[in-house]
C-alpha cells in the first residue's frame, strides 16, 4: 500500500517536473529571441493575457463546454445504440457501417455548412457537429467489446438456459466496458475539437470564436490564451472520463 | 445406476469458413451412468469438445439422438473449460454465484462459503480473477460448475496449460470433490494419465471424424492419490490406451530429422 502511494507520488512528480521543464525551456527560447514573441508568446505573456484582457472567460468557457458535453452525450448515446444494432444483426451492420464510415471520413469543415443550412445557425447545429466527432469511436469500440467475448462464457450461459438478452446483459455488456471507456476517452477529445471547429465556422461566443476573432485582429497573446484554456479543459474532461472508467472497472484497474 | 445421458449414433458436421463441410464426430454412441466419471480421450481435433457441447445442449447433433435425464428435478449441467473462462469483472464470489442467478435459484448463496472452503479459497471471496494464480482460477471454475448441484459435470480439458505440479494437485482435489459430492461427470482430455486417474470408464476416440474405438473400464479405488500413477495396474491402463491410439508404434513422419537414428 505504502509502495503504491510512493509510486503514485513519483509518477505525479515526474509528470509535473517534465511540465515545469517544458515551460521554462519555452520561456527561455522566447526571452532570448530564438523565436519572436509575435509568433510564439512566452508563457508569462499568455498568463498575463488571460488576466489583463477584458474577455468574459467564464461565458466563453461555458459556451464551449456546453457544446462539447452535449455533443459528447448525444454522440455517445447514438454510438451505443448503433453498436448494439450492428452487433445484434449482420444485415444492420452491412447496411449501416458504410454510412458511419462515410460520415467519419468527410472533413468536418465540409459537413458543417450542410448542417448549418439544414438545422440553422444555432446551438443545435454545433452540438450535432460535435456529436459527429464523438460517435464513431464509440460505435467501433463498443461493437468490438460486445462481439469479442469469451465464447465459453456464452456456452456456459446457454447451457444454463439463458436467453440472448440475458447473455447480452451478463456477458457482452460488462465485457465491452474497457473498450467503451477507451472509446469515450477518444470521443471526449473529439467532442472538444468538434465544439471548437463548429465555433470557427459559425458562432458569436465560445473559445473557438474567441480564437478566430483574436487571430484576425493579430492578438496573438489572446489566441494562445484561449488555446491554453482549451487545452486545460480538454485535459480535465479526459481525466474525468478516465476517472469514471477506473471507478466503474476496479477489476481492470488492478491489472 | 440409471443412465443420465444416452447418445445414440450421433454425428455432427460444421460448415467451415471456406464453405467446406467438416465432420467432427461420426456415429458416436454411449451411455453415462449415474455417479460415474466418464473420460473421453483422443487426439486433437477428434471432436471431444463437440461431444460436451452436444451433451450441454448448446449445439444440436446433425444426426442421431441425445437423451438427458436428471436423477432429481431438471437436467442441468456444470461446465468447466480449458482456460477457466471466469468473468474478469466479477469477484470469486460473484463468479461462483453466476449459475444460480441464471437459474433463478434464490437463497442458494448459503452454499457458496462451504464450496469456497472445499476448494481451498477461503479469504479470496472478494478477489478478482486477475489477482489469482492459474491454479486458483481453475478452483473457482470448479466451484462455479458445482454450486447449482448439476446433474452432470462437463470438464473440457480443465487443466490444460497448468504446470505439472499444480496439475497433479488439482486433479487430486477434483477427484476428491467429485467423489465426495457423488457427482456424475464427463472429462475430455488428451492427457492419457489424467483420463485414467479421474475416470471410471475411458472412451478412446479416433482422429477426426471422432469415433469411439475402445471402451476401457478403470477398476481403481474412487478416492485416488498421485502415488497410484506409479502402480502397475495404472500403467497397464495407460499402455492399453496408448496402444489404441497407435502411440506405441514408430510414428510415420513425413520428414525425419537428419540426425534421427535409422
Amino acid at each position: 500500500m505504502q509502495n503504491k502511494v510512493v509510486r503514485n507520488l513519483r509518477d505525479q512528480a515526474s509528470v509535473l517536473g517534465s511540465l515545469v521543464v517544458g515551460v521554462v525551456v519555452w520561456q527561455v527560447i522566447v526571452d532570448y529571441g530564438i523565436i519572436p514573441s509575435f509568433l510564439l508568446p512566452a508563457p508569462t505573456e499568455i498568463v498575463a493575457a488571460i488576466f489583463s484582457s477584458r474577455v468574459n472567460w467564464w461565458a466563453n468557457i461555458f459556451a464551449t463546454l456546453r457544446e462539447a458535453i452535449a455533443g459528447f452525450v448525444l454522440g455517445t448515446a447514438l454510438g451505443l445504440l448503433l453498436a448494439v444494432a450492428v452487433t445484434a444483426s449482420g444485415i444492420v451492420r452491412k447496411i449501416v457501417m458504410p454510412y458511419i464510415v462515410a460520415i467519419q471520413v468527410l472533413p468536418m469543415v465540409a459537413i458543417a455548412p450542410i448542417i448549418y443550412i439544414l438545422v440553422g445557425f444555432n446551438d443545435l447545429s454545433r452540438i450535432i457537429l460535435t456529436s459527429l466527432l464523438s460517435f464513431f469511436p464509440v460505435v467501433v469500440g463498443t461493437a468490438t467489446g460486445l462481439a469479442d467475448v469469451d465464447v465459453n462464457l456464452v456456452y456456459l450461459l446457454k447451457s444454463l438456459g439463458a436467453s440472448e438478452s440475458l447473455i447480452f446483459y451478463k456477458v457482452r455488456l460488462p465485457n465491452s466496458l474497457p473498450h467503451l471507456f477507451v472509446s469515450l476517452r477518444i470521443a471526449i477529445t473529439g467532442a472538444t475539437v468538434g465544439a471548437i471547429v463548429a465555433e470557427f465556422v459559425s458562432s458569436n461566443i465560445g473559445l473557438g470564436f474567441l480564437m478566430t476573432t483574436a487571430l484576425t485582429s493579430f492578438n496573438i497573446d489572446l489566441t494562445y490564451a484561449a488555446g491554453f484554456i482549451l487545452t486545460v479543459i480538454g485535459l480535465l474532461l479526459y481525466g474525468l472520463v478516465e476517472g469514471v472508467g477506473r471507478a466503474s472497472m476496479p477489476w481492470f484497474r488492478r491489472r | 445406476m440409471a443412465d443420465l445421458v444416452s447418445l445414440k449414433d450421433v454425428s455432427k458436421s460444421y460448415t467451415a469458413i471456406t464453405g467446406e463441410v467438416v465432420e467432427a464426430i461420426r456415429g458416436v454412441s454411449f451411455d453415462m451412468h449415474e455417479r460415474e466419471v466418464l473420460t473421453l480421450v483422443g487426439p486433437s481435433g477428434c471432436g471431444k469438445s463437440t461431444i460436451l457441447r452436444l451433451i450441454a445442449g448448446v449445439e444440436k447433433p446433425s444426426s442421431g439422438s441425445i437423451e438427458r435425464r436428471a436423477a432429481e428435478g431438471k437436467f442441468v449441467v456444470g461446465y468447466i473449460f480449458q482456460d477457466s473462462s471466469l468473468m474478469r469483472w466479477r469477484t470469486v464470489y460473484g463468479n461462483i454465484k453466476l449459475p444460480m442467478e441464471i437459474l433463478g435459484k434464490k437463497g442458494a448463496e448459503a452454499k457458496i462459503p462451504e464450496l469456497v472452503k472445499l476448494i481451498n479459497l477461503e479469504g479470496f471471496e472478494k478477489a478478482y480473477p486477475i489477482e489469482l494464480s492459474g491454479g486458483m482460477q481453475r478452483r473457482v471454475a470448479v466451484a462455479r460448475a458445482l454450486v447449482h448441484d448439476p446433474s452432470v459435470l462437463l470438464m473440457d480439458e480443465p487443466f490444460t496449460g497448468v504446470d505439472e505440479i499444480t496439475k497433479e494437485i488439482l486433479q487430486t482435489e477434483l477427484n476428491f470433490v467429485i467423489r465426495s459430492l457423488k457427482m456424475t461427470g464427463v472429462l475430455v482430455t488428451h492427457d492419457i494419465e489424467e483420463a485414467v486417474y479421474l475416470g471410471d470408464r475411458v472412451l478412446v476416440l479416433s482422429a477426426h471424424p471422432g469415433r469411439i474405438v475402445e471402451e476401457i473400464t478403470v477398476d481403481l479405488p474412487e478416492i485416488r492419490e498421485p502415488v497410484i500413477k506409479t502402480e502397475g495396474r495404472f500403467t497397464r491402463y495407460t499402455k492399453e490406451i496408448r496402444e489404441k491410439l497407435n502411440l506405441l508404434h514408430p510414428l510415420r513422419l513425413s520428414r525425419r530429422p537428419t540426425d534421427a537414428p535409422a
